[in-house]
């Protein structure tokens, strides 16, 4: 694999020191991997809620939230994200000063069972606060003692991404030591109910870049990285190299057909990473199962990866996990930088029959052994949301 | 260092068009009332039939400040414009919406209930295609909006940025009405969307300990506008003359602050 030895004219690179997750296919970061290259399938019947007036009553459902320490908090935006915290801590001591550490989390939904919950009357000062997107991101904050900036990225399903590129900005920039940083969301009838009324959800598996793809399905779960100057001690999963996003500008939730911001997105994040084409070793796609989403990105892959696309392996995981919306751009990235640990590429979870539209190289079936050093991760999302995430494994 | 530049801005209030519509003081002004509304905007087009009136508010304060800087949208248009939008509320009127659908009726879009659908439609309808940051909270995600996009400028991802803010909260007033924050005055709906150019160096972002003169006149004349309120202080601060201006913000726990140019090209902010 090529490497990232060429880097010319990028940024400073951002050290990703640790990671933590809470998932359908695990509930932290060993059992996620363990689900992952293994070819779990974290798709169940949904039981938290009522879904039976609903066309798809199935997604990536967390059956069960686990945490180490304290009470479980109500809200279960909030529940994730200090599981997902519980997790990283289990693996890095945060080391910083409480006004050196910052916050930096995407989501597409917040807390938003707890505003449906206050909009139905629940009474209590408090429940207007809570009941606001970013009160999540807050909590978290609170839990992990932070007192630097604390921030909420919502570019729906890229938000997840986005703020790894914000949070890697704020270490870059000296506003911060440590940055607590990924992404959540919550699978809820909220949201259910939404992609239902979209025809958006498949009655069959996930398939993403298959001949046979007929929609997503949605999941739950959440992710969180350590990001610190790459001068910090210590050991590390690998870093950020470079991010950008960029708005289509062409439909409220269709992505562009032509792709055009995913392109501007991944040749910003390419060029902010000080990098050609040629270093990306690996893509984890966006990769969701909708027809439009898949044949949309390959062509765009195809575009800016040049002559090298069909050499480079390619894989989504939402055929695992569901699309779990803010959380799954910052699973996709740790899913990267695991990759180049451990020199295995998880499958694409769904993909058999190959479509001529989508004809890259996607890992299918089987773990393939390989260790990508420099990935691309991208990510799209409603509102022409679109982000790209260029990160390296530490090998 | 320096911070962004200012080159142009627009403030839309529920009292009215521009910070010379603003009252002496939004509580007496206020009244009895909890919130001071802003009409949506009457924009032409089959495009918006769907569009939520937080959506039309923030195409109209771009608008606002393209008139401002004696612009038009072809100024804007294009990949080298960023767009970096916040709000702590506005997405609460669609989300109501969606969950009063539950029983049948009229269904709102789904993605309009999405936080994104506002700079969406933005962008949609000024043709930006460039970086794009949705920022969700109060003031002190503005100040942050507003770091971002002097950095956005001085790393060369764009020319220009927009900061766009809106908040309503008319749909949503007996939610709002339990929150602490409405203590301090009237919840005044507002759309303002700034037009950033860098100096080409780096702004940075740091803890406020106090409120500055500007946060407190905007509280003061504007009433509780939650992310608007860095904008409209922009505007003000632009009006009285002044060359920088050092604008604070909170939201919850947080307190942040950032110096923007806001007078002539050479009047670059020391941070």
């Amino acid at each position: 694999m090529s490497g990232a030895g060429a880097r010319a004219t990028g940024r400073d690179p951002v050290a990703i020191l640790a990671a933590g997750v809470t998932t359908p296919v695990g509930a932290d970061l060993d059992a996620f991997w363990s689900g992952l290259v293994t070819g779990a399938d974290g798709i169940t019947t949904i039981e938290r809620f009522r879904v039976g007036d609903l066309r798809v009553a199935r997604g990536g459902e967390i059956k069960k939230v686990r945490l180490r320490t304290g009470p479980m908090p109500r809200c279960r935006a909030s529940a994730l994200l200090f599981a997902a915290a519980d997790d990283l801590l289990a693996r890095v001591r945060l080391d910083v000063a409480a006004e050196r550490l910052a916050v930096v989390v995407g989501t597409a939904l917040g807390g938003v069972e707890q505003l449906e919950e206050a909009l139905g009357g629940e009474p209590g000062l408090r429940s207007a606060a809570g009941a606001l997107y970013d009160a999540p991101a807050h909590a978290l904050a609170r839990r992990l003692g932070a007192r630097g900036p604390v921030l909420t990225v919502s570019t729906a399903c890229a938000s997840g991404a986005t703020a790894l590129g914000v949070g890697a900005d704020l270490v870059r920039a000296g506003l911060a030591d440590r940055v607590v940083a990924g992404g959540y969301d919550v699978l809820c009838r909220f949201v259910m109910r939404g992609f239902d009324a979209l025809r958006s959800l498949t009655r069959e598996r996930v398939r993403p870049f298959d001949r046979r793809r007929s929609g997503l399905l949605l999941g739950e779960a959440a992710a969180l990285v350590l990001l610190a100057p790459e001068t910090a001690a210590g050991p590390r999963l690998g870093r950020v190299l470079g991010h950008a996003s960029a708005s289509d500008g062409s439909h409220i939730a269709a992505p562009d057909p032509d792709g055009r911001g995913l392109e501007w997105a991944i040749r910003g994040a390419l060029a902010d990473a000080g990098l050609g084409p040629g270093a990306v070793d690996f893509v984890s796609a966006h990769g969701t199962g909708t027809l439009l989403n898949d044949r949309i990105e390959t062509a765009v892959l195809k575009r800016v990866l040049g002559a090298r696309a069909h050499a480079v392996p390619v894989n989504s995981i939402k055929g695992a996990l569901g699309h779990t919306m803010g959380a799954a751009a910052a699973l996709e990235a740790v899913m990267c930088l695991l990759a180049s640990r451990e020199g295995l590429v998880p499958p694409t979870l769904g993909y058999e029959e190959a479509d001529p539209l989508c004809d890259l190289d996607y890992v299918a079936a089987a773990a393939r052994a390989a260790r990508p050093r420099v990935s691309l991760s991208t990510s799209l999302g409603f509102g022409g949301c679109n982000a790209a995430l260029i990160l390296e494994g530490a090998g | 260092m320096t911070g962004p530049r200012l080159t142009a801005v627009g403030v839309l209030t529920g009292w009215g068009d521009g910070v010379s519509a603003l009252p002496a003081d939004a509580r007496t002004a206020a009244g009895a009332r909890r919130v001071v509304p802003l009409a949506a905007p009457a924009l032409p087009g089959e495009r918006f039939r769907r569009a939520t009136r937080e959506c039309l508010l923030g195409v109209a304060a771009v608008d606002a400040m393209l008139r401002d800087g004696g612009l038009d949208r072809q100024a804007i248009a294009g990949p080298r414009t960023a767009l970096v939008y916040v709000t702590a509320a506005a997405y609460g009127a669609s989300n109501r919406a969606f969950v009063a659908a539950a029983g049948g009726g009229a269904t709102l879009h789904f993605p309009y209930t999405a936080p994104s659908a506002v700079p969406a439609e933005v962008a949609i309808e000024c043709g930006l295609t460039g970086a794009y940051v949705i920022l969700l909270g109060g003031a002190a995600a503005t100040v942050d909006a507003l770091w971002q996009a002097g950095m956005l400028v001085a790393r060369g991802q764009c020319d220009r940025a927009l900061v766009l803010a809106v908040e309503t909260f008319a749909e949503c007033e007996d939610l709002y009405a339990r929150g602490r924050w409405l203590a301090q005055g009237p919840l005044v709906e507002a759309a303002a969307c700034a037009l950033v150019v860098g100096p080409g160096s780096m702004a940075t972002i740091a803890p406020a300990s106090e409120a500055s003169a500007l946060e407190i006149l905007v509280e003061r004349r504007a009433g509780v506008t939650l992310a608007c309120g860095p904008l409209i202080a922009l505007a003000l601060a632009r009006d009285a003359g002044e060359p920088v201006a050092r604008v604070t913000g909170r939201w919850r726990r947080r307190h942040a602050a950032i110096d923007v140019a806001v007078g002539a090209p050479d009047a670059a902010p020391a941070v």
